[in-house]
Order: structure tokens, then C-alpha cells, then sequence
């Protein structure tokens, strides 16, 4: 993965290659600016590598145009921000049913409103983004990430802008969808407690994997 | 349930609806111009088609200049026998006076008046009503009254109420009128056969028929215009009937026209006043348009973080342009809404300025057809100038959402910056297959907008055209002479090199800016030039030595007795007399002519039109020979055989334009209709005759004896002093009742009035356009002003003073109003000459005042304008914007 920075090419990712099967938990760790966002970024397809391959489920995804990316987003992957991303014109409700009515799926508010009361919301449906709290807007975007039942889902960072309590409930509970729901989960983080979580843990560094550790499927159980 | 992305739209258009307050007025403007011009038109349509009949007086109309042989009065009066209702109405120009009794003297002064007198019968009017003030039945108001007046015979008559002021009348005085007396009976309120009286001679007095007789003012060769109006059974079909009529009268010079054709004239200036009006409505709903483009570009830019987001939640760009394009739809049609509200309301204002070119009684009522059309064009301007800046969503990247520390406005100045240069734009833009279909729609909407408003396609092609040509070289014109600014070195002037620069940055709206004020300067320069070629030709170019009247009627009996009055009374006046006598042409070079065929042709008005015939020894003063001798001057004509020529044919003299038209060269040969008689000359030469001396030009001159023995009247001019012309016509007009006299002054003045009138009209539109300019720049500087907010604390902070920060903005307001005034003046001064110089044939004269004080005007617009959306920035404490930033 190249960037230009004016007219000087930046290689910000390189000779990385790696393979995360269904169900699996897989956190990115690394120093800032080693790559962590940008690789999760083109694993989502939200942008494009210069060059290499992405496969998502048979898919190479790297020579889809920007509109059939945008339909494949939409089927097979979940996004988490570390800033949440609510649309602030929208109630919490409706930033959650958004995916499915894009699908064009119009009975999206109910299996929305189960979701957010599964994330404890049920009280806080019809709030809008900014009377929310840090912690309640990342539930909603987990909510969000979550309707469309993704086979895939990306978390960038999710508990990076909140305090540690809130970031703890807000990891528990990505577990739980993620349980519940059967999606595989790729997490970028700096926190070590929550990368010590998953099954396995690919270290970045300057753009490269430099570690890659596995770890016995019982720690990956909360509360355990 | 309500979609969520409905939702979206709707709750992101309401939590800014400030923010869209300009683009609200820009499509309200331009679609209220377009509204108000169209229910006029309606109104106009209306009261033509709707009255049709009345306005014509009748299902069908035959008209006539002069007299009718018998075998046509004939074929007249058998119409009665078939069960026809004929009304039989003549009109004629003619003097009333009045006596005005004095008690110093024991003699009484008279007062005079010209007066446009229409003397009808009983079935008069065959359709529609007579408003009369009493509401007596007319035949009661017009009958003989042999012992109500002074002087017999004597008979009722109806006046308009501008001839009672005039004359210092009411209902109930006494009037003299050729040779009989008329008392008052009623004010005439409304005759339903005339549409306005603005381009008449005079107030119109009615009269009986009998009346008329009594007046002889009708003699042989007067100027009077004869009516029939036949009211037809339903069950007559009209189409034969008139072809009937035609076949009989036509040869004769009877026009024969249908309520279907009433008013043509009349029409066609409201259908040419209409357009021009429509046409300056769409270009003020053009210049909106660039409000609209700017306004959607800023709303976008500003909801790139949102976009951004869809596009990650998996949401196509077709599917987020459809979602900003359905807001922009929205948006456009509240405009449009609002646009149909003020059209109403400037609707209301337009009798202002038509005063006495629509008729009083006209209903100004608004219709519902002209406000939804005006609605649908808003939504369609909307749509077209909306769809350009949506385009810039496809290049918002969903990878944005986590590089949030990038400036959100950069990829839009980065897709900017890369194509600013012109070869990469154009290659650009034809890579990019939807930009290419969206500018043919684009381009398509503007072109058909235009078709729809002219209702015509080469005309909504041509303006389009122009309105492409005038944008580019706006564009052109303004970037050359930015280009200038930016290679001239000021060594010290680093605020005038910042204004430039920022003038010229990514994601500014110079562009919008300048074509908007740019477009606004180039019309009001245009009409303000036009307008006042065209006034100075009516007022000012008058010659000092033109006629101050024009006498005609004037009976060959009389010719002494007007010279000895004139001599008597005015001895240093210079006047001219000369013989004339009306014709038709019937044939040229033996070829009869069907005025028919000639109808409604750019030159058929000079197959159809009267001629009035004279004859002069010698060439009269501003006419130049162009072709051909001029006759020999000593050589009388001689009608009994023993001539010269070999054609033995009279000789006339052509006037060039006429020649022309006519297809007339050197020995054409004419046939003229003299009141029924049949008379053939020879064309032996062309002249050139200068119109604007407003003294006696003909287009036909024949060699002197050529018309002894036709029935001629008198024509005369004379030039007096202002002071003495009440004088005069009352001294002629005393000694010979019948002789009508026209005072030009009077005549122009009336003209050169509605005119202005129109003028004011047409400006006040285009003043509109311009405020529209102005708004288009409130809109494009009030999206940016956060960027400047910052850029002015930061001067701010480096120890800018107001007055350096006022400086620093001036400079920037300036500079664009400066270009885009330059430009669309200059674009001005090319349209208005070319208008002056291909449909007027006038001169253009450079005024140099006129422009310099357009673009002071200009400049200082642009300052206002852009100080008034940008004082409040200058209040805030730099710290807390550069925090914020």
C-alpha cells in the first residue's frame, strides 16, 4: 500500500499476508503509525491497496468497482470507529435500521429497536447522537455494525475514546454480538488487555507483521 | 413508515434552514420574474381570445380607407337581405372645439381640441357592452336634440372623460364638430371594440351616424376608416362566407378579418413584449441558478464526514446522490413556491407600468397555469444547476472517516486543483462518462427551459447559445484579466497579492460570483443603451427645424383660405402645402397583386398598405437621388397624348426602401387605385428619404400635372413657436371646422411616454436580475465564511488592525466587482450594438459616463454587498476561532 505524500510516494504497508477464518478473533497491535488503520481500512474496502490481493469469502475485493465494493460492504462487513460515526442528524434508532433500509430492507426498525435493547438502549432509542453518551454512541455504532449480520466484522480502535469502564462494557458486549451473531472480528487496538482476548494477535511495525501469537481459545472467553 | 434516509434529508434540511435562505430567494426571484410575466400573458390571452368577438365588433369585420364602388355597397347591403345583423361604425380624427365665453370681451374665445370621432348606428355594438356614465341606453344618449342647444342642428354625444378635463367640460356642454353641435349626454367609460387608447391621437368622441352626416366632415379624399361588422347565424359557416366577401371586396381594398384574427397588431406587440419579459425572467432564474450551484457545492462540502460515513455503512453513490438530490428537489420547489407567491405579488404591480397599453378594465386576476408552470421551470432550473456539485460525491472516498485529522474540504480542492488547468479539465471531464451525460442534461434543461419560455426552438437555441457564448467569454474575459493581475509585480502590496490568491484558491466561488454579477451588468447595460438610443430617436434628434403640426382634411376650396389665415396670423411661419390624394397599388408591371397573399409577410406591408400620392416640381430638401433622373422641372406633363415619352406613362419617383421591397427598378411601371379609378405611372427614379425630420415624406412622387383631376386634398406643415400653437389651431381649426390638426410635439410626447413606460418595466426587470447577482454573491461568501473567519484571525492575531482587515476585504469585494463589471459592460456595449445596429438600424454611440458610472455602481455593489455579508466576522476574538479550528 502506497500513499502520496505531495509528490513522494509513502509505502505504508508491505510484504504483509495473512488469513483469518470464519469465527476467528483477531486483534491488530501496534505503535502508532505503523499501519493498523490502513490495513483495516482495505480490508473493508474503504480504500484501495496499490498493489496485492484482498480476498473476502472468494471475493477479491481489490478489483471491484467503487459501487460494487459499496454493495459488498454492505452484505459482508460491519465497521466500528473509534469516533463512533453516528450520523448526528439521525435518532439511535434510526442510525441502526440505516444498513438494512440501504439494502433496501424497510422493516428494519423493529429487528433495530431488538438490537439496541440487546446493547441495554431500550430506554435511549429515540436520543439522538449528541444527547448520547461516549459509551451509549459506541453501543448504537455497535448496534449498527452488527444489523446487517455481517459475516465480517471490523473494529477500528472501538474503545479509544472512552474511559476504561465504559471501554470494558463496550469490549464485553462486542463479544457477546459477536457470539451471538457468529461473525468473525478483526479489532485494531492499543489496548493490551483487549488484544490479550483474542484467539490470535498480529503485531505491526513500520507497515510490516512482525509477530503474529496465538493464543489457547479459553482466554478469548470473557470473564475467564 | 417514513424511510430513514427520508428522514435523513428531511431533518438535515431543517436543521439549517438559514443556510438555505439564499438558495430560496435565488430560484424565487427568477421563477417570481418569469410568474409575474406569464400571468400577464394570460391575462392578455383573455382578454383577446375570451372577447374576441367584441374586440373586433363582430364575428366578422371588412374595413375600408375610402370609397366603395357600388357594385361593392352592393354586395353590402345584400349581406342584410341574407339574415346578417350589420352595424355600420366610421372613424376619423377631427377637431372639437368649444366656445369659452369671455367676460372682457363681448366676443367668445374658442378652445380646440383633436379627437379621435366614431360615429355608429343602432346596432352598435354587436357584441359586448357600451360603459357609459349615466347608464342611459346609447341610442337615447346619441338621438337628435333640436331644442337642447344653442345652435342646430344639434344631436347627443359621448366623450371620454380626458376630453372633459381638457377642454374644462362636464356632462351637459355644448361641443362644435365640422358643422353640427353636439351636447354631452354621458362620460364613455368603455367601448368594447377598443383594447387601450394609449397609441391614439386623441379622446375619443361617439356619435350617431346622422350625426356624422350633419358634421361633412365626410367629403371625397378624407382620411376616415369605414366599418362593417356582420353578426352571422350559427348555423352560417363563416370560412365560405368570408372567402365570399374576399373574392368580391378584396380588389377593392376591403379587409376582410374573423374574430379568430382581432387585434393583430396589438397581439403581436404583447406576444413580442411577453417574450422579451419571459426571456429576461429566465435569465434572472439562470443567474439563481448559480446561487443554487453554490449553495448545494458548500452544503455538500460541508456534509462530506456524513457522506463518508454512508458510503462505509455500504451505500452506493447513486444511492447518497439520489438522497442530496432529493433535498436539493425539495429545496428548489419551496423556491419555486415562494417564486409563485412573489409573482403574484410583482404581478399586481405590472398595470403600473402598461398604463394606457392594456385596456383599464383588463382583469389583472392571477391564474393558476402561469404559477405552476413558473414552479416546474424553478424545479427544473434546480435540478439542472444542482446536479453538477452532487457529481462530487462520487469522489468522497469512505476511507475520509478514519483520516479525520485530513481538512475535510480536501478532497474536493484536491479533484478542484487537479483540474484547474484547461486541457486536463476537458480530458477530465470526457473520461468521466456520467459528467458527460450530466452536462448534456444540463446543457439539454437550459436549452429546453429556454424553448419553453419563447415557445419556440430556434429561439430557445439561440438563447441558449447566447447565453453559453456570453459565459464563456464572462469566464474568458475575467480571466485574462485576473492572469494580468497575477504576473504585475506590487513589490508592497502583499494585502492586494492576498486578495488575488484568495480570489483564485481551491474552492472558491470567483467563478460564481463573477458570471452572476457579470450576466446582471451586461443587461442593465444593454437595455440602458438601447432605451436610450431608441428615446433620443423620439425626443432629442428632433430636428430644430421640424413641423409643429401637420394639418390634413384640408378641402382644394380651402387651400386659399389656410394660407391667407396662416399669413394673416403667423406671417413668419414657414410652412408647405402640398396636393395629395390616397391610393392602393394593384398591379406591378401589369402583374395584379393579391393583398391577401401578402398578409402577415416581413414585407407585405407594402403591398398592402395605402399610399398617399403627391406631386413636386422640384426634389424636396433631405431626399438624395439614388438612382435615375429627377424630372425636368421646366416641362409640364401633358395628359393629351403630345409627350416625349415613349412609355407615355406619368413618371414617379420611388422612395429606395419601398422600391426595393416592392421589387420595383427604373421603368417599373405601377398600377395605382385612385378612389375606384385606375391610374398607371412609370418608375424613373429611386430616392433616399431621411424619416427622422418628422416633416412630409412620401414614398411615391409623382411629376407635377400627373394627378390633375384626381380628387386631392390639402396636406400642410408649419413651424411655429411653442408658445403659439393653441393659437394657431384654434385660428385654422376656427375658419375651417373640418381640417384636422395634429400637433407633433404632442403626437411624440405621447409615444416617447409609454415608451418610458415600457422602459420602466423592462428595467425594473432587469434590476431584478442584478439583485439577483447580488444575492447569488451574499450566498457564495456567506458558504465560505468560515474559512475567512479563520483567515481574519489570523491577520487578526498577526496585529491586523479593522482597517487592514476592511482593507484586505475590500480589495478581494472590489477586484470582482471591478472584472465582472469591466467584462459585462464590454459584453453590454457588444449586445447592445449589435441589437441597435440589426434591429434598429441605429447608430451606437459610445457614452463614456454611462459606462464609467456602471462600473463605479458595479464596484460599489459588489462592496456593499460583500461588507453586509462579512461585517459580523470582523467583531469575533481571534483566539477562540483559532482555537475552534
Amino acid at each position: 500500500m502506497q500513499l502520496r505524500a505531495g509528490n513522494q510516494p509513502v509505502k505504508i504497508l508491505q510484504d504483509i499476508s495473512f488469513e483469518v477464518f470464519p469465527d476467528q478473533v483477531v486483534t491488530i497491535v501496534g505503535p502508532s503509525g505503523s499501519g493498523k488503520s490502513t490495513l483495516l481500512g482495505l480490508l473493508a474496502g474503504l480504500d484501495r491497496p496499490t498493489q496485492g490481493s484482498i480476498r473476502i469469502d472468494q471475493t477479491e475485493i481489490t478489483t471491484l468497482t467503487e459501487t460494487e465494493m459499496a454493495h459488498f460492504r454492505r452484505k459482508h462487513i460491519g465497521y466500528v470507529f473509534q469516533a463512533f460515526h453516528l450520523i448526528p442528524t439521525l435518532t439511535a434508532l434510526e442510525n441502526v435500521a440505516l444498513p438494512l433500509e440501504l439494502q433496501g430492507i424497510s422493516t428494519g426498525q423493529s429487528r433495530a429497536k431488538a438490537l439496541l435493547q440487546s446493547v441495554g438502549l431500550e430506554h435511549r432509542l429515540h436520543h439522538y447522537p449528541i444527547q448520547l453518551s461516549g459509551g451509549e454512541q459506541q453501543r448504537v455504532a455497535l448496534a449498527r455494525a452488527f444489523i446487517t449480520q455481517p459475516p465480517l466484522l471490523l473494529a477500528d480502535e472501538p474503545t479509544g475514546n472512552l474511559d476504561s469502564t465504559t471501554g470494558a462494557m463496550v469490549i464485553d458486549l462486542l463479544w457477546e454480538l459477536h457470539q451471538q451473531h457468529g461473525s468473525t472480528l478483526v479489532l485494531v487496538t492499543h489496548d493490551e488487555l483487549l488484544a490479550a482476548r483474542a484467539q490470535r494477535i498480529l503485531t505491526l511495525r513500520d507497515g510490516a507483521i512482525v509477530n503474529e501469537t496465538m493464543q489457547p481459545l479459553s482466554s478469548s472467553i470473557p470473564g475467564t | 413508515m417514513i424511510p430513514v434516509s427520508f428522514k435523513l434529508a428531511w431533518r438535515e434540511i431543517t436543521s439549517a434552514w438559514s443556510r438555505f435562505l439564499f438558495l430560496f430567494l435565488c430560484i424565487a426571484l427568477g421563477v417570481g420574474a418569469i410568474v409575474a410575466v406569464d400571468l400577464f400573458a394570460a391575462n392578455v390571452e383573455q382578454v383577446i381570445l375570451g372577447d374576441a368577438r367584441a374586440l373586433l365588433g363582430g364575428d366578422v369585420e371588412l374595413s375600408w380607407r375610402r370609397a366603395i364602388t357600388d357594385k361593392s355597397r352592393g354586395v353590402l347591403n345584400s349581406l342584410s337581405d341574407r339574415g346578417i345583423l350589420v352595424s355600420h361604425v366610421t372613424e376619423l380624427a377631427a377637431m372639437a372645439t368649444v366656445d369659452i365665453p369671455d367676460n372682457q370681451v363681448p366676443l367668445t374665445e374658442t378652445a380646440s381640441q383633436l379627437v379621435e370621432l366614431k360615429a355608429t348606428d343602432s346596432p352598435y355594438p354587436l357584441y359586448g357592452r357600451l360603459v357609459v356614465e349615466p347608464d342611459h341606453p346609447a341610442e337615447q344618449l346619441l338621438a337628435s336634440l333640436q331644442s337642447d342647444c344653442r345652435r342646430s342642428p344639434c344631436f347627443g354625444a359621448l366623450a371620454q372623460e380626458s376630453l372633459l378635463i381638457r377642454l374644462n367640460l362636464t356632462v351637459g356642454s355644448e361641443l362644435r364638430i365640422g358643422q353640427a353641435n353636439f351636447l354631452i349626454t354621458a362620460v364613455l367609460k368603455k367601448e368594447p371594440d377598443r383594447i387601450a387608447d394609449g397609441f391614439s391621437l386623441g379622446p375619443r368622441v361617439m356619435i350617431s351616424r346622422e350625426a356624422l352626416e350633419a358634421t361633412t366632415l365626410v367629403k371625397t379624399g378624407s382620411r376616415i376608416q369605414e366599418r362593417y361588422r356582420l353578426k352571422i347565424n350559427n348555423s352560417f359557416s363563416l370560412e365560405p362566407l368570408m372567402d365570399e366577401l374576399r373574392g368580391h371586396l378584396s380588389q377593392e381594398g376591403v379587409q376582410v378579418s374573423s374574430f379568430r384574427d382581432a387585434q393583430p397588431r396589438l397581439r403581436r406587440f404583447l406576444d413580442q413584449l411577453n417574450l422579451y419579459l419571459g426571456l429576461i425572467g429566465l435569465t434572472i432564474l439562470l443567474v439563481g441558478g448559480i446561487g443554487v450551484a453554490c449553495t448545494i457545492q458548500g452544503f455538500i462540502t460541508q456534509k462530506i464526514p456524513i457522506i463518508a460515513t454512508l458510503k462505509t455503512l455500504g451505500a452506493d453513490s447513486s444511492q447518497v446522490i439520489r438522497l442530496y438530490l432529493t433535498q436539493s428537489l425539495f429545496l428548489g420547489g419551496i423556491g419555486s413556491l415562494l417564486g409563485g407567491i412573489l409573482g403574484v405579488a410583482l404581478h399586481r404591480g405590472l398595470p403600473l407600468f402598461l398604463q394606457g397599453i392594456i385596456p383599464e378594465t383588463m382583469p389583472m386576476n392571477p391564474t393558476i397555469v402561469p404559477i405552476l408552470r413558473g414552479i416546474a421551470l424553478g424545479i427544473i432550473a434546480t435540478l439542472a444547476f444542482s446536479l453538477w456539485p452532487l457529481l462530487a460525491i462520487r469522489h468522497v472516498s469512505p476511507a475520509l472517516v478514519f483520516r479525520q485529522a485530513i481538512d475535510q474540504s480536501q478532497t474536493m480542492a484536491q479533484f478542484r486543483s487537479r483540474v484547474t488547468r484547461w486541457g486536463t479539465l476537458f480530458k477530465h471531464w470526457w473520461n468521466d462518462r456520467t459528467r458527460v451525460l450530466v452536462s448534456v442534461i444540463i446543457v439539454g434543461g437550459v436549452t429546453g427551459l429556454a424553448m419553453w419560455q419563447a415557445h419556440s426552438l430556434t429561439l430557445g437555441l439561440f438563447f441558449s447559445g447566447a447565453c453559453a457564448l456570453a459565459v464563456l467569454l464572462l469566464l474568458g474575459g475575467t480571466g485574462v484579466l485576473y492572469s494580468i493581475l497575477r504576473h504585475v509585480q506590487f513589490p508592497q502590496r502583499y494585502l492586494l497579492r492576498h486578495a488575488v490568491n484568495n480570489l483564485q484558491r481551491p474552492g472558491n466561488f470567483t467563478t460564481a460570483m463573477t458570471l452572476a454579477i457579470g450576466i446582471g451588468v451586461m443587461l442593465m447595460t444593454t437595455l440602458t443603451t438601447v432605451q436610450r438610443s431608441l428615446l433620443e430617436l423620439i425626443g432629442n434628434q428632433i430636428p430644430s427645424n421640424a413641423p409643429s403640426f401637420f394639418f390634413i382634411d384640408i378641402q382644394p376650396d380651402q387651400h386659399p383660405q389656410f394660407v391667407r389665415v396662416l399669413k394673416q396670423r403667423f406671417p413668419d411661419s414657414p410652412y408647405d402645402l402640398v396636393p395629395v390624394v390616397r391610393s392602393r397599388l394593384t398591379a406591378i408591371n401589369g402583374q395584379p397583386i393579391n393583398p391577401e397573399a401578402h398578409k402577415g409577410q416581413r414585407n407585405g406591408w407594402y403591398f398592402t398598405r395605402e399610399y398617399v400620392l403627391t406631386t413636386f416640381r422640384i426634389l424636396p430638401k433631405d431626399n438624395i437621388l439614388t438612382h435615375g433622373h429627377w424630372w425636368d422641372d421646366t416641362k409640364e406633363h401633358v395628359s393629351d397624348g403630345a409627350t416625349n415619352k415613349p412609355s407615355d406613362l406619368p413618371l414617379v419617383s420611388m422612395e429606395e426602401e419601398a422600391a426595393k421591397n416592392l421589387g420595383l427598378t427604373l421603368g417599373s411601371t405601377l398600377t395605382l387605385d385612385i378612389q375606384g379609378i385606375s391610374f398607371m405611372a412609370t418608375v424613373s427614379s429611386l430616392r433616399q428619404v431621411d424619416w427622422s425630420n418628422f416633416s412630409m415624406n412620401f414614398f411615391m412622387i409623382l411629376e407635377p400635372g400627373a394627378l390633375d383631376g384626381a380628387p386631392l386634398t390639402y396636406i400642410a406643415t408649419t413651424r411655429v413657436p411653442k408658445t403659439s400653437e393653441v393659437p394657431l389651431q384654434q385660428a385654422i381649426v376656427a375658419a375651417m371646422p373640418n381640417v384636422t390638426a395634429i400637433n407633433v410635439g404632442d403626437v411624440l410626447e405621447n409615444i416617447a411616454r409609454i415608451f418610458r413606460q415600457l422602459a420602466m418595466g423592462i428595467q425594473a426587470l432587469a434590476l431584478l436580475c442584478l439583485m439577483t447577482g447580488a444575492v447569488v454573491m451574499i450566498a457564495a461568501i456567506s458558504i465560505n465564511r468560515y474559512r475567512r473567519l479563520f483567515d481574519l484571525a489570523i491577520l487578526k492575531a498577526l496585529g491586523g488592525g479593522r482597517s487592514l482587515l476592511l482593507f484586505s476585504l475590500g480589495m478581494e469585494f472590489g477586484l470582482i466587482g471591478a472584472f465582472a463589471g469591466l467584462v459585462g459592460l464590454g459584453l453590454g456595449c457588444l449586445l447592445s450594438w449589435s441589437i441597435l445596429h440589426f434591429f434598429f438600424d441605429l447608430t451606437w454611440t459610445f457614452d463614456p459616463i454611462i459606462l464609467i458610472m456602471g462600473l463605479l455602481l458595479t464596484i460599489v455593489l459588489t462592496l456593499m454587498t460583500g461588507f453586509l455579508s462579512t461585517y459580523r466576522l470582523l467583531g469575533f476574538p481571534p483566539l477562540s476561532v483559532l482555537r475552534q479550528e
